[in-house]
């Protein structure tokens, strides 16, 4: 085993060489890459979190919201077939009504006709009864012995009818 | 100019043996294979790093720009580990680190065909001379973190737990650095006698086991290596509780 002085005296002077070299070149660019991609990622990771928390929140508020919005369809649509139903009741009811109104109108006004020509019918019939007894009897009434005998036919025939 | 090519150790004996001066810088400073091989691995090392930073992307598609990350992201976790938190280790991260790349790098070297045979080519960590260069950084190191960490209160630790002990606590001191060379210089120049051996008596296929296991210790010595030394600083920079 041999010592050389000249060796150590290199092999410090590399050494330090060596050291200025790596901390230019390898350390100092890798490490400082190294620890910003560190801090990127923690940022990144920690906003992320913060992304997705939020995001969390607006889903729920959004089922809410959805959940409010379905049970508010829901009222609506009970609410629309109450009014729907009470709609059809108030206007089957209503054609009812008219209806029968209707009828007892129609009624009413076929009694009135029926009334009015048996009273036509009957002045004809009276007319033709005294001409045809007038002709029979072939002499001319006084004007209230006329009309006496009218009146009681005309009695008569209403009885009969 | 300075240079002044001498010789290559070219024996299986010399192999792992400190080699001789290639050339000599102002009269004194020689320059050894150790030390070309490490400039070598200097280049190399530049070369990958600028390679693997030139084009940054926050997320990395390029495979060396994530097999970087994850290197260092790694050293960086196991670092964190010893030192208590990453803030910490991130200080001292750049000096572990850069021993951890350069000690794996060197032990490695010394796999390489023709190491400690070629002329520049020699595993620098086989060398007492540059475990010990490293281990007396690792000393200096500690003890600026210290005092800068704690200012002159650093001091009181070699007095604690009684102050008898300073003595002794002033030898370890210097015993830390000592161990640290010895292991790792031990451990590789073993492994390339070992291997030289092998070498020397069936070149094809009876040294391949052993350069296997030279892989996993090259490792293993680089990590003991950098682990005791964030061990050293970790301590050396701990607050009192």
């Amino acid at each position: 085993m041999s010592f050389s002085v000249s060796d150590m005296i290199w092999a410090i002077i590399n050494f330090l060489i060596l050291l200025a070299i790596l901390n230019k070149f390898l350390y100092k660019p890798l490490l400082t890459t190294m620890d910003n991609r560190m801090e990127q990622i923690k940022k990144d990771l920690y906003s992320a979190e913060l992304a997705k928390k939020e995001a969390r929140e607006i889903r729920e508020e959004y089922t809410k919201q959805m959940e409010q919005a379905k049970a508010e369809a829901q009222q609506i649509i009970e609410k629309a077939t109450k009014i729907g139903e009470e709609t059809r009741e108030n206007l089957i009811n209503e054609a009812r009504e008219e209806t029968t109104k209707m009828t007892e109108k129609a009624r009413e006004m076929i009694r009135l006709e029926k009334e009015e020509a048996l009273n036509q019918l009957r002045d004809e019939v009276s007319t033709l009864v005294v001409m045809a007894a007038g002709k029979v009897i072939e002499k001319t009434i006084d004007q209230e012995a006329h009309e006496k005998l009218i009146r009681e036919f005309i009695e008569e025939a209403g009885d009969a009818s | 100019m300075f240079a002044t090519p001498v010789y290559a150790a070219t024996t299986a004996e010399g192999a792992a043996e400190h080699g001789g001066a290639l050339f000599t810088l102002f009269g004194w400073l020689e320059v050894t294979s150790v030390t070309t091989t490490t400039w070598g691995l200097m280049v190399v090392i530049a070369v990958v790093s600028y390679l693997a930073t030139r084009r940054l992307e926050k997320i990395p598609t390029r495979r060396l720009q994530i097999f970087m990350e994850m290197c260092l992201g790694k050293l960086l976790d196991f670092l964190s580990g010893i030192m208590g938190d990453r803030d910490r280790a991130k200080r001292y991260f750049p000096v572990l680190a850069s021993f951890f790349i350069l000690i794996l790098l060197s032990n490695y070297s010394g796999l390489l065909p023709g190491a400690g045979h070629v002329t520049g080519l020699q595993a620098p960590t086989s060398t007492w001379s540059v475990t010990i260069a490293f281990a007396v950084i690792v000393f200096f190191a500690t003890h600026y973190y210290g005092i800068k960490a704690k200012g002159l209160g650093y001091f009181k630790h070699f007095t604690q737990p009684i102050i008898f002990l300073l003595p002794l606590n002033i030898l370890e001191e210097f015993t830390k650095p000592l161990s640290l060379s010895l292991r790792l210089f031990g451990n590789i120049y073993g492994e390339e006698m070992v291997i030289a051996g092998l070498f020397s008596l069936l070149p094809l296929f009876l040294p391949v086991p052993m350069q296997l296991l030279s892989l996993l210790f090259g490792f293993i010595q680089a990590f003991v290596f950098t682990m005791l030394a964030s061990i050293y600083i970790a301590s050396a920079t701990a607050g009192h509780h």
